[in-house]
């Protein structure tokens, strides 16, 4: 009796030191999120222009590059050129690079995109719910959408060309659905 | 019955009397349920508050979104379910038991039952047996004995 307590005592203590060492081998600041592998949640939000709306539908069957940005956000300035350089390199492609506008006002967004001279297309997300469903913790933020509408990855903090382009061609070059 | 006796028993009666009533049953608002769901998600953009507890804009927009998924009828589980499927399990405040991280809830109970049994183990162990003087030991000893008492005796 005393030897089989001793030895549950033990493998107890071994089960938890397993346990916790497991969890404590994970980097905090890899920051999960439950969309990335699942189709990307539909939206149609009005177009930060004024004209008309963006909806994600309209570009089924394209790599969607989505990028959530405020003008409040330093490090969404600080990424800025590289999503000009990737917006210049892909336009008129099967790449569509979409902005959403993220607890910001809407005359500071275009304020912010006239000032820099962004030309690609942003949507504004007034009530925040697009944000919530992609699993948004706050800007900037970008997701890759391959072709077949599954959120490939994502990207949190400023990102640079670099690391877009590389996204964007693994999702060309995959296999079409 | 004496004074003092009518007396605990009086308090005792009110304090029963107070649970019941603060325990009765009652019809469960909206709002009620909005405010229990939006204190079990976690706040994305603080650090360990609640939706319900936070004054940030996400967490207004999460609870803005429970109250219209609330108001459309859904359940707490659809609800709960809705937001895990944009952020994981990690939105939760309480991990779900049956997920990986729910292991975090054995922990405790892993540790009172190891150290439990440990304890066991060590009120049960035997005391060590003292062995038995030997001979030597015994005449040692009445030589030692009596040599105090010669002493003494000279004192």
């Amino acid at each position: 009796m005393r030897r089989i307590a001793r030895y549950t005592a033990v493998a107890l203590i071994l089960g938890l030191a397993l346990v916790l060492t497991l969890a404590f081998r994970r980097d905090p600041h890899d920051i999960r999120t439950g969309t990335v592998g699942r189709p990307a949640p539909e939206f149609t939000l009005p177009d930060l222009s004024g004209s008309g709306s963006i909806g994600r539908d309209s570009y089924t069957g394209k790599v969607i590059v989505l990028n959530f940005w405020a003008s409040w956000c330093i490090p969404c300035k600080e990424e800025n050129p590289a999503l000009t350089e990737v917006w210049e390199r892909y336009r008129g492609t099967d790449v569509v690079l979409l902005g959403i506008v993220f607890q910001d006002s809407t005359d500071a967004a275009r304020e912010y995109t006239a000032r820099l001279g962004n030309t690609w297309p942003s949507a504004v997300d007034e009530s925040g719910r697009v944000a919530l469903s992609y699993g948004v913790f706050g800007p900037p933020e970008t997701y890759f959408i391959g072709r077949d509408g599954i959120i490939a990855g994502r990207h949190i903090g400023p990102i640079d060309a670099r690391t877009l382009i590389t996204a964007i061609e693994k999702l060309r070059t995959a296999p079409k659905p | 019955m004496t004074r003092t006796r009518w007396l605990i028993l009086a308090a005792v009666l009110a304090v029963t009397i107070a649970v019941a009533w603060s325990a009765r049953p009652h019809p469960v608002t909206e709002a009620d349920r909005v405010a229990r769901i939006a204190a079990e998600l976690r706040c994305p953009v603080c650090q360990g508050l609640s939706v319900e507890d936070s004054p940030s804009e996400t967490a207004r927009s999460m609870k803005a979104l429970v109250a219209t998924r609330v108001a459309e009828g859904r359940t707490d589980e659809e609800i709960r379910a809705e937001f895990q499927r944009s952020y994981g399990d990690w939105i939760l405040l309480s991990p779900p038991l049956l997920a990986g991280s729910g292991l975090v809830w054995l922990a405790p109970i892993a540790v009172v039952i190891a150290g439990a049994l440990f304890a066991l183990d060590r009120t049960r162990a035997p005391a060590t047996a003292l062995a038995d003087p030997s001979a030597d030991d015994v005449r040692e000893l009445r030589e030692l004995v009596a040599r105090e008492d010669r002493d003494e005796e000279q004192r």
